[in-house]
C-alpha cells in the first residue's frame, strides 16, 4: 500500500520532509488541547481534552482512532483539519505546518465531521455542487466530479430532492460525498457510521475500504466501534481521556493480551464491591490465571486454558455464594485491549444528531 | 433502502488523483462571495412561507394604520388643516424600516443554524477565505431587504391606485430606488449585531431576544412612526441619537417631499458608523470561531 500516486498540483509532502520522518503523511507531536478558561462572562472551567497527543500516519494508511465518548477523538480531528485551535503542538500534515499554512491543508483533505453538514433545503445536486466550487474547480470539472460521486454513493435518483426528504443513511453518504469532490489525498471521518443502521454500516465499510485500496487514498477514522476499528483499520490508536493509550495493528494489539479471557460481571448492587474483591482474590489463586483486574461491572481475568479456568471460577465462586450476573469467555479482542490498558469496558453511546429545531441547547 | 448495499460494489469510487491540471486551487473572493450569497438566496426560494410571512406584518400595519390613525393624525399634525397626504404615507418609510431591522435582527439565525448543523464546518474545511463566509450572507442578507423594501412600496403604491391612498412618492421611481438602497443598507449594517451574538452564543434564543428586544424600542424610541415634531419630548432626545431616525427622516421625505441631501447624507454617514461598529463585532466574533 506505499505506492505514492503522481498528484500534479498537489503539495510537496514526500520531498521537503520537514516534519519528521518522510513517510508520515500526518504527524502529531504533543498536542495539547485546553477549552474554556477564558475570562469574562462567559468564562468555564477549563477542560483538558488533549492531554499530550503523539502519533503519524503514513501515507496510503487507514488510520483509525478508537475511544470512548468524551475521549478527545473530535477534538482532534478538528484540530487536524484545521477546524479548531490547538493550545500546543505541532502538527503537519501532507507535509505542511497546520499553523503556517492552513490553507495548504484544506486543499489537500476532505472531511466528513460527526455531525451530518448537510443543507438540508439543498437538494443533493445543489449541496454537492456548492462544495465542489468552493475548491475553485472548474465549473466544468465540478459537474462531472458530481456526477460521479453521485453514482457512486448511489444517490442519483435522489439528486434533486431537498436533502431534508432523504434518510439517515442517505443523509450521511451526502455527507461522505461531500469530502470527496476535490480528489483529497487524506479523507478525515468523524465517526462516520455511528448512528446507521447495520446494513448501511456495511455499506459505508465496503466503500470506504474500496477507496483505501483502490485508490491509494489515506484515511483517517475516527470510531467507538471496536469492530469497525478491527474491520477497516491497518494501524489504530486507542485514545482515552485525551491520551493514546495504545498503538498499533489491531493484531499487535490483540497479540499483546497473549490469552483466553474470561470477563465476570456481577450484580451491581449493595454488595457488588465486595463480592468484587473476592471474586478478584479467588481468582489470583488459580494458577492457569495470568493476569486479573477488576473494572467497573466486574473481573476480567487473563488465563491459559480459558475453558477450564472458567469452569474454576464458576465453582470457586458458587462455593462462597458470590452472586455472578453474567460470564463470558473470548479469545482477545479490541474489547479487552481497551479493558487492560484503561481499567473501563467500553460502552458505546450514541450521540444523538442535532435536531434541526431553532430551540437548541448551545453546543461549542 | 435495499439499494444503499450494493452502492459500493455496483460502481467504481471515484478516482483519487484529478485529471491532468486539476486540483483545488485559491481564487476570486468575489466568486467566493457569489457561491456563499447564492446559497442563501437559493435556500429562501425554498421557502417561500418565509418570504410570504415576513411581507404580512408590514402590509397589516400599513392597511391597520392607514385605517385607525388616520383622522387621528391629521388633526394633531396639522392643526385642522388638511394635508396633502394620509398617514399611512408617513408610516410607509416607517414600515419599510420596521421590515428591514426585523430581518436584520433575525439575520443570526442561518448563521447558528448552520454551525449547528455542521454546515459551516464544510465551509471551514474549504479553502475559501473565512471573510467570504461572512460578506456573502451579508451580501444575500441585503438583496432581501431590498426586495422586501421594494415589495412593501409596491404594495403601497398598488393600494394608492386602487384604494386611493395619499401617498405623494415625491421622488419617484430613483427616489424609491435610493429609498430601497438606504433601507437594505441599513439593514445589513444593523445585522452585524443579531450575527455577532448568534457567533458568540451558538444560540438561537439568545439571537431571538437579542432582536425582541431591541427592534420595537429601536423603532419607537425613533421617529420611523411619527415624525419628529409629534414625539414627546424625551423620545425626540432619545431619537435624536437613534440611527434609524436617520433612515426614517431621510426616506420619509423621499415619499412625501423630496430630495434632501442633507438628510440623505447624514443616513449615509449613520449608516456606515452604526454598521462599521456592529459588523466590527461581527467579524471579530466570525474571527473567534475554532478557538
Ligand atoms: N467546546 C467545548 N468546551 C468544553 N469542553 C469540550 C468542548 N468540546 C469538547 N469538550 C470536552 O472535551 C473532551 C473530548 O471531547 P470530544 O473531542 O468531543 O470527544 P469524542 O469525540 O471522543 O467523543 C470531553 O470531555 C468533552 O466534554
Ligand atoms: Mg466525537
Amino acid at each position: 500500500m506505499a505506492s505514492k500516486q503522481q498528484e500534479p498540483g498537489a503539495g510537496a509532502d514526500q520531498s521537503n520532509g520537514t516534519g519528521g520522518d518522510g513517510a508520515a503523511i500526518i504527524a502529531v507531536q504533543d498536542l495539547v488541547k485546553v477549552y474554556g478558561g477564558g475570562h469574562g462572562p462567559g468564562r468555564q472551567e477549563p477542560v483538558r481534552a488533549l492531554a499530550g497527543l503523539g502519533f503519524s500516519v503514513k501515507a496510503g494508511e487507514f488510520f483509525g482512532f478508537l475511544g470512548p465518548n468524551g475521549s478527545g477523538k473530535t477534538t482532534s480531528i478538528r484540530i487536524i483539519t484545521t477546524l479548531l485551535a490547538k493550545t500546543s503542538g505541532t502538527v503537519r500534515v501532507a507535509g505542511y505546518d497546520l499553523e503556517r499554512e492552513p490553507e495548504a491543508i484544506r486543499r489537500v483533505i476532505g472531511y466528513t465531521g460527526q455531525s451530518i453538514g448537510v443543507d438540508g433545503e439543498l437538494t443533493g445536486r445543489e449541496n454537492l455542487t456548492l462544495l465542489g466550487r468552493l475548491y475553485h474547480l472548474p465549473a466544468a470539472t465540478v459537474k462531472t466530479r458530481v456526477e460521479e460521486v453521485l453514482t457512486v454513493l448511489d444517490l442519483t435518483e435522489a439528486a434533486n430532492r431537498p436533502a431534508y426528504t432523504y434518510s439517515g443513511g442517505m443523509r450521511r453518504r451526502l455527507d461522505l460525498g461531500s469530502g470527496l469532490l476535490h480528489y483529497p489525498r487524506i479523507l478525515f471521518l468523524d465517526e462516520p457510521t455511528t448512528g446507521l443502521d447495520p446494513q448501511t454500516r456495511n455499506a459505508v465499510w465496503e466503500y470506504l475500504r474500496h477507496l483505501h485500496k483502490e485508490q491509494d487514498m489515506t484515511i483517517f477514522l475516527t470510531t467507538q466501534y471496536m469492530e469497525e476499528a478491527d474491520q477497516l483499520c491497518q494501524r489504530l490508536a486507542i485514545i482515552d481521556k485525551g491520551q493514546i493509550v495504545a498503538e498499533g495493528t489491531p493484531a499487535q494489539l490483540k497479540a499483546e493480551i497473549g490469552a483466553d479471557v474470561i470477563t465476570v460481571r456481577i450484580p451491581r448492587d449493595a454488595a457488588f464491591e465486595n463480592a468484587r474483591d473476592r471474586a478478584l482474590a479467588l481468582v489470583r489463586g488459580i494458577p492457569t490465571v495470568k493476569r486479573a483486574a477488576v473494572f467497573d461491572e466486574g473481573i476480567s481475568v487473563h488465563a491459559e486454558n480459558g475453558g477450564a479456568t472458567l469452569l474454576d471460577i464458576v465453582r470457586m465462586m458458587d462455593a462462597e455464594n458470590l452472586p455472578i450476573h453474567h460470564v463470558a469467555l473470548s479469545h482477545p479482542s479490541l474489547d479487552e485491549v481497551f479493558l487492560q490498558h484503561t481499567g473501563r469496558a467500553m460502552r458505546v453511546e450514541e450521540v444523538k444528531p442535532m435536531s434541526r429545531m431553532p430551540f437548541n441547547r448551545r453546543r461549542r | 433502502m435495499a439499494a444503499q448495499t450494493h452502492m459500493a460494489t455496483q460502481a467504481q469510487p471515484p478516482r483519487l488523483v484529478a485529471p491532468e491540471g486539476v486540483s483545488a486551487a485559491s481564487g476570486s473572493m468575489f466568486a467566493e462571495i457569489l457561491w456563499v450569497a447564492g446559497r442563501s438566496l437559493r435556500k429562501l426560494t425554498r421557502n417561500p412561507m418565509v418570504l410570504f410571512f415576513s411581507l404580512m406584518t408590514p402590509v397589516i400595519w400599513l392597511v391597520l394604520f392607514s385605517q385607525m390613525f388616520a383622522k387621528l393624525f391629521a388633526q394633531g399634525a396639522s392643526g385642522g388643516v388638511a394635508l396633502p397626504y394620509d398617514y399611512v404615507a408617513v408610516m410607509l418609510p416607517g414600515v419599510a424600516t420596521m421590515t428591514t431591522i426585523q430581518s436584520a435582527s433575525q439575520s443570526g439565525f442561518g448563521m447558528v443554524a448552520d454551525i449547528e448543523s455542521g454546515f459551516m464546518d464544510k465551509f471551514f474545511v474549504s479553502p475559501i477565505r473565512r471573510s467570504s463566509v461572512l460578506s456573502g450572507k451579508l451580501l444575500a442578507d441585503g438583496l432581501r431587504m431590498a426586495a422586501q423594501a421594494t415589495l412593501i412600496l409596491l404594495i403601497a403604491f398598488f393600494f394608492k391606485l386602487v384604494a386611493g391612498w395619499r401617498i405623494p412618492f415625491a421622488t419617484g421611481i430613483l427616489g424609491a430606488a435610493l429609498l430601497v438602497v438606504l433601507t437594505a443598507a441599513f439593514g445589513v449594517a444593523f445585522s452585524g449585531l443579531s450575527n455577532a451574538v448568534a457567533l458568540r452564543t451558538k444560540n438561537t434564543e439568545a439571537t431571538m431576544m437579542v432582536s425582541f428586544s431591541l427592534t420595537f424600542p429601536l423603532l419607537f424610541l425613533s421617529t420611523a412612526m411619527l415624525p419628529k415634531g409629534l414625539l414627546p419630548g424625551w423620545v425626540q432626545a432619545f431619537s435624536a441619537v437613534n440611527p434609524v431616525s436617520y433612515l426614517a427622516d431621510a426616506s420619509r421625505d423621499l415619499i412625501l417631499t423630496g430630495y434632501d441631501w442633507a438628510e440623505v447624507g447624514s443616513a449615509a454617514v449613520a449608516i456606515v458608523i452604526l454598521g462599521a461598529i456592529l459588523n466590527g463585532f461581527a467579524v471579530s466574533a466570525f474571527r473567534a470561531q475554532g478557538k
